[in-house]
């Protein structure tokens, strides 16, 4: 075991070495001919290679695991891998920092090259827990099991084999020299057992549009004691700020944030190692995946609940317990009517407030015209709403604008055929000339004249 | 009015209720029924139980009459009443409420009816089936929902709503799920959405108008759901082409009439797949679509051998052969229509005639190259025509009318505008003694001679057209006028030589309701009042141009034609005082065209228009009175539905 791990090491420290005397010369393009190789490639592949780092064949290495546990030595070994890794993962973090400056003037590459280097990342890290995981006789399993399982799926492609363990990492290194969200990648660590898309964006996104059914971990199936569960007092939920400055004691929502703050009160607070993000102790002992918990009792995010499912990040607790368990404070400042727990959601709202037009007679609205008609079409009975219909105080304020027009009409009426110029009823006339004659009696007895209808 | 006279009694006894109702089942016109009911109370009452139908021509009488008449009508036209607004129909309907039995109910050109009207009716008619809205401009969703909540409803007209869109259509096809017949034409704003929730909803759908929609082959592929629809209509529907009417191929073959006229898009293939999915269709308007007839379409209409009676071909390219094919597979066609089909010649009419012998309408309008050849084998073949229409076949004669004239005895009408025909045609015609239509405009060489004919035989004459037939003078008409009595419309436009002695023997006409003297110089206001004092029952004059009929003319006109609904006294001499009693005066004029009245103030327009703004539908005014005239005016003949049309003419030109 000893001596198949060694050599990696090496490799990997080496490859560091020269990553970083890469980036001095910061000649990105160099990577391009690899960065090919690795686009062709899915994150499983990069998997296989974590897979042949470990054991440097595609041999399972899930007997070694048992016997590491009774192994002090290989527990030693593992632990040194760990630091390795660590420092490779800064080294990564550095050279984000050190190239954000340069990084704007090709904005097209770099968003290829944030992709890589997340996927990288991923494969380091994944090393990580997998190593870590034979450390910790309880998540060993399921890691590990995850890891493996990933890593047979089939052989190594010929290409990523030929460049052998050195001059992946080595690749692997160069493509991190653009920079990554340092947030994003905390959160890669904190999610580690999902990987869907989903879960990175819950994490990521700043304007908690997460909804319900985003917040938890429905499907994720992590099985109980596979993760930590945490649960934040209803205190702590609500708190506006959860980051205080130690100086002026201005509250903050965010840590960055309150990094940035920090640069007001000196310089010493503007060196790259204030404003990055401290770094976690993590080292020496194994990540653990955190679950939250709702305080709210009864709730089935709540952990006491039989059918207990975990929310995935503090975001998604906060959002959660505002939603399901706080009143509705925020009221929809176009409709008076909608109201909301969340700020984000009524900015949502509003965004589309007023704009669905499209209503049934059953209150529905709808965007869309379609989607309103098919929705007509589906129940019986159901019309589309008339704009009167919509809200009663509108209708009524119609008719009496229309009942204003009339008594308009009315007066002009009376103004123009009484008053102006004399309508003479022609039975006025004189009845002389009028061989027919006209009665203007009852129409019954209307002999002569010329009858109002046929 | 309870003064029993004796003899009320005795004739109620003599004839009672029923076998009253039989006699008067007898008696269609309007003037011996007034005779009757004029003749006692039992025979009036009578009367009042047996009407279903009634055309309501003034505002005044209509509550009344819904009185009288409310236990027996069934039919209501309001199409013509003036000044009818939400008010005065909910408080007519009110009169008969309880016991109104209303099936049909035409509103149309009712432009001053809202939703509130409607809805009043609605309340009131329980029994409505029928509704007619067509040309309600103004009508709009708000009116199709009140109307949504007569659910009985079977026929409903939205011709030319423009303010309908596809949510009133919605409220409709919701609300009357049992439709039958739905026209939609001209309501620009209903789109494939709209068709497609009607045909979801409205599966009893028989009659569909649909023409000038922008609608696109969506739209037709879910009215092809439709498993009862027998007619549709879809002129004009541009954005349609061949692949929507493949659509109408796999659906039952319900359909009985297609009209695709001057869809642009449509060709030969399509109309072909059409024909493959109903074969029993009879009814066929392919007019101004695509230009030539391709063969394997000719070929298909062999499908429809027993069923076709219509067919209409306006605006092709139609040799001799193919009318020859046409003829051989569609031997029972009754009306053929080959108007501007230019290529038409002699051949290729008799060839159609040959085998088309039960055809009774044959329009060749400007179908140029026609002469006497092709009316022999018309007058040969079809002795059962009713109707020709030649206008503009300039090559044919004398001759070829003779044919006409001996051979089709029951024909009704003959269109010979611009034909170069003289008084010999008239004498031939003349032995033609079912004919109601006659057109003559443009035939510049018929002179009295020709009327004399026509007066002495055609007894039943109902319209006749002698526009700019410059050699008619007044003894023509005396002729006509003691001849031909029942005529209701006359167009002597531009027959210069007519003077008043002419228009007196014109008074005797009294069915007379329409009536054209555009450009008579020499008629003056004496003329003018001849006619108003005998055709009682004139609802529309044209005196555009009459330069010598002055105020005196109008204010006979506004003394005993109570019934004029339509006036044109464009660029007549008439003053201020002229217009205002005539607007003023008579309660039925809703369309008035008002151009260069030279002596008429700005101050007398203003008030003319004031006294009628109620009832004006219609309005024809120089643009440059739009300034002139106030705007408050101007906005509440609008708010009544009144459309104006600004015009910039020359003043003077003749």
């Amino acid at each position: 075991m000893d001596s198949k791990q060694i050599p990696i090491f090496e490799a990997s420290s080496s490859g560091g070495d020269q990553a970083r005397n890469r980036n001095q010369n910061h000649q990105v393009n160099e990577s391009n001919s690899i960065d090919i190789c690795f686009d062709a490639r899915s994150e499983q592949s990069l998997i296989k290679f974590s897979s042949i780092l470990d054991g440097s064949s595609n041999q399972s290495y899930q007997t070694p695991q048992f016997k590491m546990n009774l192994d002090p030595r290989a527990t030693l070994n593992n632990l040194d891998f760990l630091e390795q890794k660590i420092h490779q993962i800064q080294d990564i973090v550095r050279s984000t920092l050190n190239n954000e400056g340069r990084i704007s003037t090709q904005s097209h590459e770099f968003a290829a090259q944030q992709q890589l280097i997340n996927t990288d990342l991923t494969s380091i890290i994944i090393q990580l827990i997998s190593t870590a995981g034979t450390l910790l006789p309880p998540v060993k399993n399921v890691l590990a099991n995850g890891v493996s399982s990933v890593g047979q799926i089939g052989s190594i492609p010929d290409s990523a084999s030929n460049l052998g363990p050195v001059g992946t990492s080595q690749q692997k290194l160069d493509l991190v020299s653009e920079g990554t969200e340092l947030s994003e990648y905390e959160e890669f660590i904190n999610g580690l057992g999902d990987w869907d898309d989903e879960g990175i964006k819950s994490m990521s996104a700043d304007d908690n549009d997460v909804k319900d059914s985003g917040d938890g971990v429905n499907g994720e199936n992590l099985p109980p004691g596979s993760y930590e569960v945490l649960q934040l007092e209803k205190e702590e939920i609500l708190a506006p700020h959860t980051h205080f400055c130690t100086i002026c004691g201005k509250g903050f929502k965010r840590d960055a944030n309150l990094r940035m703050h920090m640069r007001g009160h000196g310089d010493k607070y503007k060196s790259p190692s204030a404003l990055s993000k401290p770094q976690k102790e993590a080292s020496s002992e194994p990540v653990l995946v955190k679950r939250y918990s709702c305080p709210f009792v009864g709730c089935k995010r709540n952990r006491e609940h039989k059918n207990f499912q975990p929310l995935k990040t503090i975001l998604c607790v906060k959002n959660h317990y505002k939603r399901s368990h706080c009143d509705k404070s925020y009221i929809c400042r176009k409709c008076n009517n909608k109201k909301f727990s969340v700020m984000a959601d009524l900015k949502t709202h509003e965004k589309h407030c007023g704009r669905d037009k499209w209503l049934c007679s059953c209150g529905t609205t709808f965007s869309r015209k379609d989607k309103l008609f098919g929705h007509i079409a589906l129940f019986q009975g159901h019309t589309p709403a008339l704009p009167m219909d919509e809200i009663q105080g509108q209708g009524t304020s119609d008719q009496g604008h229309n009942h204003e027009v009339t008594t308009k009409m009315e007066d002009a009426h009376d103004l123009f055929s009484n008053n102006a110029i004399g309508v003479t009823n022609v039975s006025d006339f004189g009845l002389a000339e009028d061989e027919y004659g006209f009665f203007s009696m009852n129409i019954d007895s209307n002999f002569g004249g010329i009858d109002g209808f046929q | 009015m309870n003064r029993q006279r004796p003899w009320d009694c005795d004739m109620a006894t003599v004839f009672s209720l029923d076998l009253l109702a039989n006699i008067l089942d007898r008696v269609p016109d309007p003037r011996d029924r007034k005779s009757c009911r004029l003749v006692c109370r039992g025979f009036l009452r009578a009367e009042e139980l047996h009407r279903r139908s009634l055309r309501v021509l003034r505002l005044e009488v209509l509550p009344g009459l819904l009185r009288r008449y409310a236990s027996g009508l069934e039919c209501l036209d309001l199409s013509v009443c003036p000044a009818l607004d939400d008010r005065s129909l909910s408080a007519a309907l009110a009169a008969g409420v309880d016991r109104l039995r209303l099936r049909s109910v035409s509103l149309s050109r009712a432009s001053g009816v809202g939703w509130r009207g409607l809805m009043a009716l609605v309340d009131a008619c329980p029994r409505l089936e029928a509704v007619d809205l067509s040309h309600c401009v103004g009508v709009g969703d708000r009116e199709a929902a009140a109307l949504a909540a007569a659910a009985g409803l079977k026929e409903l007209r939205l011709n030319k709503c423009l303010g309908l869109t596809d949510v009133g259509l919605a409220k409709v096809a919701v609300g009357c799920a049992g439709l039958e017949m739905l026209g939609i034409k001209w309501c620009l704003e209903i789109s494939d959405i709209g068709i497609d929730l009607l045909a979801k909803k409205c599966q009893d759908l028989k009659e569909l108008d649909i023409s000038y929609l922008k609608i696109t082959n969506r739209s037709i592929n879910s009215i092809s759901s439709l498993g009862k629809l027998e007619v549709l209509n879809m002129v004009g529907c541009s954005d349609i082409d061949d692949e929507g009417l493949q659509s109408l191929k796999h659906r039952n073959n319900s359909l009985r009439s297609i009209d695709v006229s001057r869809c642009e898009n449509v060709t030969s293939s399509g109309l072909t797949s059409v024909i493959e999915g109903s074969n029993c269709l009879q009814k066929l308007n392919v007019g101004d679509c695509f230009p030539e007839l391709a063969p394997h379409f000719l070929l298909k209409l062999n499908c429809l051998k027993d069923s076709l009676t219509v067919l209409k071909l306006d605006g092709f390219q139609v040799s001799a052969s193919s009318l020859k094919i046409i003829g051989l597979n569609c031997k029972n066609l009754a009306k053929i229509g080959l108007s501007k089909c230019q290529s038409v010649t002699d051949e290729g009419i008799s060839e159609l005639v040959a085998s088309c012998v039960h055809l009774t309408t044959i329009d060749l309008t400007c179908c140029h190259l026609l002469t006497d050849k092709a009316l022999m084998a018309i007058g040969d073949q079809c002795k059962q025509l009713r109707c020709l229409r030649l206008e503009s076949c300039s090559l044919i004669t004398d001759k070829g009318l003779e044919y006409i004239g001996t051979c089709c005895s029951n024909l009704e009408e003959i269109d010979l505008t611009d034909c170069s025909i003289t008084d010999t045609a008239m004498q031939n015609l003349s032995r033609c003694s079912k004919l109601l239509v006659l057109k003559l405009g443009l035939c510049y060489m018929i002179s009295d001679e020709g009327l004399v004919h026509i007066a002495s035989n055609c007894r039943k004459l109902h319209e006749l057209d002698l526009y700019r037939c410059v050699e008619v003078t007044d003894d023509g008409l005396a002729a006509i006028a003691t001849g031909c009595k029942l005529i209701r419309k006359l167009n002597l436009c531009y027959c210069t030589k007519i003077t008043d002695r002419g228009l007196k023997h014109i008074g005797h006409l009294e069915d007379l309701h329409d009536l054209e003297l555009r450009g008579l110089c020499h008629v003056t206001s004496s003329g003018i009042a001849k006619i108003a004092i005998g055709c009682r029952r004139l609802s529309e004059l044209d005196l555009k141009r009459c330069n010598l009929v002055d105020d005196e003319g109008l204010f006979a006109l506004a003394q005993y034609t109570e019934n004029l609904r339509q006036i044109n006294i464009s660029y007549c001499p008439v003053s201020g005082m002229g217009l205002c009693m005539l607007l003023g005066t008579l309660k039925c004029l809703q369309d008035v065209k008002l151009v260069h009245l030279s002596l008429v103030p700005v101050e007398w327009f203003e008030i003319a228009l004031r006294a009628s703004y109620e009832k004006l539908k219609k309005l024809k005014l120089l643009t440059g009175m739009r300034k002139l005239l106030s705007p408050l005016l101007i906005e509440k003949l609008q708010l009544r539905g009144c459309r104006i049309r600004w015009v910039d003419k020359p003043p003077a030109a003749c």
